[in-house]
């Protein structure tokens, strides 16, 4: 059986900054929570293509799309990998305050 | 396909002689690897297309015959043909020195250190990467760390020089 | 240590700018992603998770307080206030703009520092013993060695593609602290035949997928012969090593496939081949370079007086008595010790440092070091020339910044990969997990209690963590959708090298630091006296250790 689809949006780096960005309908943004989300095959695939165009225009690097639940509203990556992206840094307290704190 | 050398784009002086080809009466030809031993039998001014998967030690009998030796590139990450190129020059090999395959223009220097004379690049490379980036590339690095090395300067011996 | 003379200098300028001009071709579009990844990576430039990261080289883990100054600099200027010291002893910075890092470079050019060959499918940065110049045991100083070959192998034109990274190291001592059997290449400084120095050279070692220890190429190689028998090697390697499968690309594998005897005869081959002389150091060279790493003038100290001092401190702070026990090493020089600044303090992720830190360690080795810093493979730091009635001012020093951690080679002097928190590559967390055990340990007198015991962790299989070779090894894994750590046990990185072995099924996040509790409490049950981890291991085997994880399980 076909794999249910499940929604997604489309992230990649930005070529000069390299932080983690999204496809929104106003271009890429840094917050997962303006992306565009796709809800069929055809609307992911969509996506995807702008993706690559930006990647061939050098604006963005190494398109993907990341399946996501809407349950909050917003998108939330379903991978905690994609999870810890779209939160734009680690999981724990970091430096410098991180660092002091445990010093 | 383009061919580059030290000095920008030049003529390629050297017809490829395709799979089931028959080889010209007279002049040049580059022949496969393959078609070796009925090209040494011909009286062809004779250039040979190298695998990356060649081992340099088998083509040093042939050295009297050849003119210009081709070697493939089938990436520009796949850096066997440096190790060709500066092992056939190790041992002895005078003639043109040629790198096929879609290398870059920042890999120059590395090439021509290596020993090979000329570049031969596809279209779209070409077209991306303009001759004067070819050029500037490789004289971005004026001298290397390396002894024993084609066309440049070492750091070692400029040491040495500078302290005689 | 080394400075950079005028052609140093101009080779890593021209560098900089040679990478200032690929980022505007990259930028205007004539270098595509895929041509100009192997460019930056080259330069030290990766792309992570949440952003770019930038590698600085560290040759052999030597730094001058300027540099570590500018490093403190390039953290607050283009980063997030922080850097990450690496096993590999490099440091990194997780928050660079592309845009910025020519900037960078040029800052590091400053103070003769570079990122060349961090990264990429060529001759990595060499790495060296921390101890290097100052252990009392050593043969000669393995920096001038690493020197040679880090002079050698930038920008090498032949050996610049190649099908893998290829990671040197080089010790002087007979107790490798350098880890050299696990590495592409490793050299050993011996006493040859007529007692003058020359190297055993070790070939094929690695981590990752399929781990190896390294084998014995040449038993002893003249010292002249380094570079030549070097080519020869990364020759046969280069032509020959596989470029169908990125994970069989290393040389270890080839040296598996074709056997050591074959492997050996072929670059023995190549070596009566070529050139020696052509490749070969001059002598001066090597004399030049020797010259840098003489040990720095110490002066003399009234060692009674000093070590006198030292005691009646460690009398009245019991921190500090433990701190000098666990932290401190033997100098050769009398009355000097090497001091270990733990980058791992309880609950902190192994091997960061902030810009204030670093600036604190810059200026404690600038006026108590004779201005010299090391960074060890187990992502700490190293000044290796304290005088011992230094000592307690140098403790209240790094204690103000929080850099007194009396942890060195402890339960909790754990060596952990960036993981998932930062790595595009990982499959699951391994700082979080670190932090999660240093708690479970943090208590001082049990850490000593149960003593020396390295535990290691990476975040995917390609083992950046060295989990292989850790006491402990903890290996991060994804199991449909969630984090799953697998153990090894009995894993060792020094000359009596071994890859650890596999406890069995892998644990939960959450059940980590209950399993390493109960892999400890079962050692301590049944060590004998005096009795280290890793030899209660070899004697008891696996066996209790799998009754106490698994029984029930
Ligand atoms: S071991 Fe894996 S997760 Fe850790 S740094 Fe290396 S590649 Fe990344």
């Amino acid at each position: 059986m076909a794999k249910a689809f499940k929604p997604q949006v489309v992230t990649a780096n930005d070529l000069i900054e390299g932080d983690s960005v999204f496809l929104a309908r106003s271009g890429w943004v840094r917050d997962i929570a303006e992306a565009r989300v796709a809800r069929t095959a055809e609307e992911a695939d969509l996506l995807l293509e702008a993706g690559v165009v930006a990647e061939a225009e050098n604006t963005v690097v190494g398109p993907y799309l990341v399946e996501v639940g809407l349950e909050t509203g917003a998108p939330v990556p379903l991978l905690r990998r994609e999870r810890i992206r779209a939160e734009g840094g680690p999981t724990f307290a970091y430096a410098p305050e991180g660092i002091a704190r445990a010093a | 396909m383009r061919i580059i050398d030290a000095t920008g784009p030049i003529d390629d002086l050297w017809p490829r002689i395709g799979a089931g080809e028959p080889l010209p009466e007279a002049g040049r030809a580059l022949v496969e690897r393959d078609r070796l031993g009925e090209a040494l039998a011909s009286g062809l001014e004779l250039g040979l297309h190298l695998p990356p998967d060649t081992e340099p030690a088998d083509i040093e009998p042939h050295f009297g015959r050849l003119a210009m030796i081709s070697v493939g590139f089938p990436s520009f990450a796949d850096g066997r043909g440096f190790s060709i190129g500066r092992s056939l020059r190790q041992r002895g090999f005078l003639g043109r020195l040629r790198a096929s395959g879609p290398v870059i223009a920042d890999q120059f220097a590395y090439l021509l250190e290596c020993g090979f004379d000329e570049v031969a690049i596809p279209e779209e490379v070409a077209r991306r990467q303009p001759p004067e980036s070819w050029l500037s590339q490789s004289a971005a690095i004026t001298f290397g760390y390396q002894r024993g090395i084609a066309g440049r300067g070492s750091i070692l011996d400029q040491r040495r020089a500078r302290h005689d | 240590m080394y400075r950079y003379d005028e052609f140093d200098a101009a080779f890593v300028a021209e560098r900089t700018q040679q990478f200032r001009t690929q980022v505007k071709r990259r930028l205007a579009g004539e270098l595509t992603e895929a041509e100009f990844k192997p460019l930056r990576l080259m330069n030290g430039v990766y792309l992570q998770l949440h952003a770019y990261m930038l590698r600085i080289a560290i040759p052999y883990g030597t730094l001058r307080p300027d540099q570590m100054r500018m490093l403190a600099h390039i953290a607050e200027r283009w980063d997030r206030g922080y850097g990450h010291f690496t096993t590999r002893q490099n440091i990194q910075f997780n928050w660079p703009k592309l845009k910025d890092v020519p900037d960078i470079l040029d800052a590091l050019a400053s103070v003769e520092m570079h990122a060349i060959q961090t990264s990429g499918n060529c001759i990595r940065n060499t790495t060296s013993d921390p101890y290097a110049g100052v252990a009392p045991e050593e043969i000669e100083d393995p920096r001038i060695t690493a020197e040679l070959i880090r002079q050698w192998s930038s920008l090498h034109p032949e050996f610049t593609f190649l099908g893998r990274k290829f990671k040197i190291a080089v010790t002087g001592s007979e107790h490798d602290r350098a880890a050299i059997k696990i590495h592409d290449i490793g050299i050993q400084i011996v006493r040859g035949p007529d007692g003058a120095p020359g190297y055993r050279v070790l070939v094929g070692g690695g981590l990752g997928r399929s781990p190896f220890i390294a084998k014995e190429l040449r038993g002893f190689l003249p010292k002249a012969d380094l570079l030549p028998y070097l080519e020869a090697a990364l020759r046969v390697y280069n032509l020959h090593g596989r470029r169908d499968n990125k994970y069989k690309a290393r040389i270890k594998i080839l040296v598996h496939e074709l056997g050591i005897e074959e492997y050996a005869r072929q670059v023995e081959a190549e070596f009566a081949r070529m050139d020696r002389a052509a490749v070969a150091a001059p002598a001066e060279e090597v004399a030049r370079i020797a010259a840098y790493f003489a040990l720095p003038e110490l002066p003399a100290r009234d060692t009674e007086a000093d070590a006198a001092e030292t005691r009646r401190m460690a009398a009245m702070e019991p921190e500090f008595a433990a701190w000098l026990e666990q932290n401190t090493a033997p100098h050769r020089v009398p009355g000097y010790r090497a001091v270990t600044v733990s980058l791992k303090p309880i609950g902190g992720a192994p091997g960061d440092a902030t810009a204030e830190q670093m600036r604190v360690m810059a200026d404690v080795a600038e006026h108590h070091s004779a201005g010299e810093l090391r960074i060890t493979h187990e992502q700490n730091v190293v000044l290796p020339h304290v005088a011992e009635g230094a000592l307690f001012k140098v403790w209240r020093a790094l204690r103000a910044e929080g850099l007194d951690t009396a942890n060195k080679g402890l339960v909790t002097d754990i060596i952990a990969c960036p993981g998932l928190d930062y790595c595009a590559l990982a499959t699951a967390r391994s700082i979080p997990v670190a932090q999660d055990i240093a708690n479970r340990f943090a208590e001082p007198r049990r850490q000593r209690e149960i003593g020396p015991l390295s535990i290691k962790i990476s975040g995917c299989i390609n083992a950046c963590g060295h989990h292989h070779v850790g006491h402990i090894g903890i290996l991060g894994i994804d199991k449909a959708g969630v984090e799953s750590y697998q153990i090894t046990l009995g894993g060792d990185a020094t000359e009596t090298a071994s890859l650890g072995d596999r406890t069995g099924p892998g644990f939960g996040y959450d059940e980590v630091p209950g399993v390493i509790e109960r892999v400890v409490d079962t050692y301590i049950a049944l060590r004998e006296p005096g009795e280290t981890f890793l030899a209660a291991y070899r004697r008891l085997g696996m066996a209790p250790f799998k009754e106490a994880l698994y029984a029930d399980h």
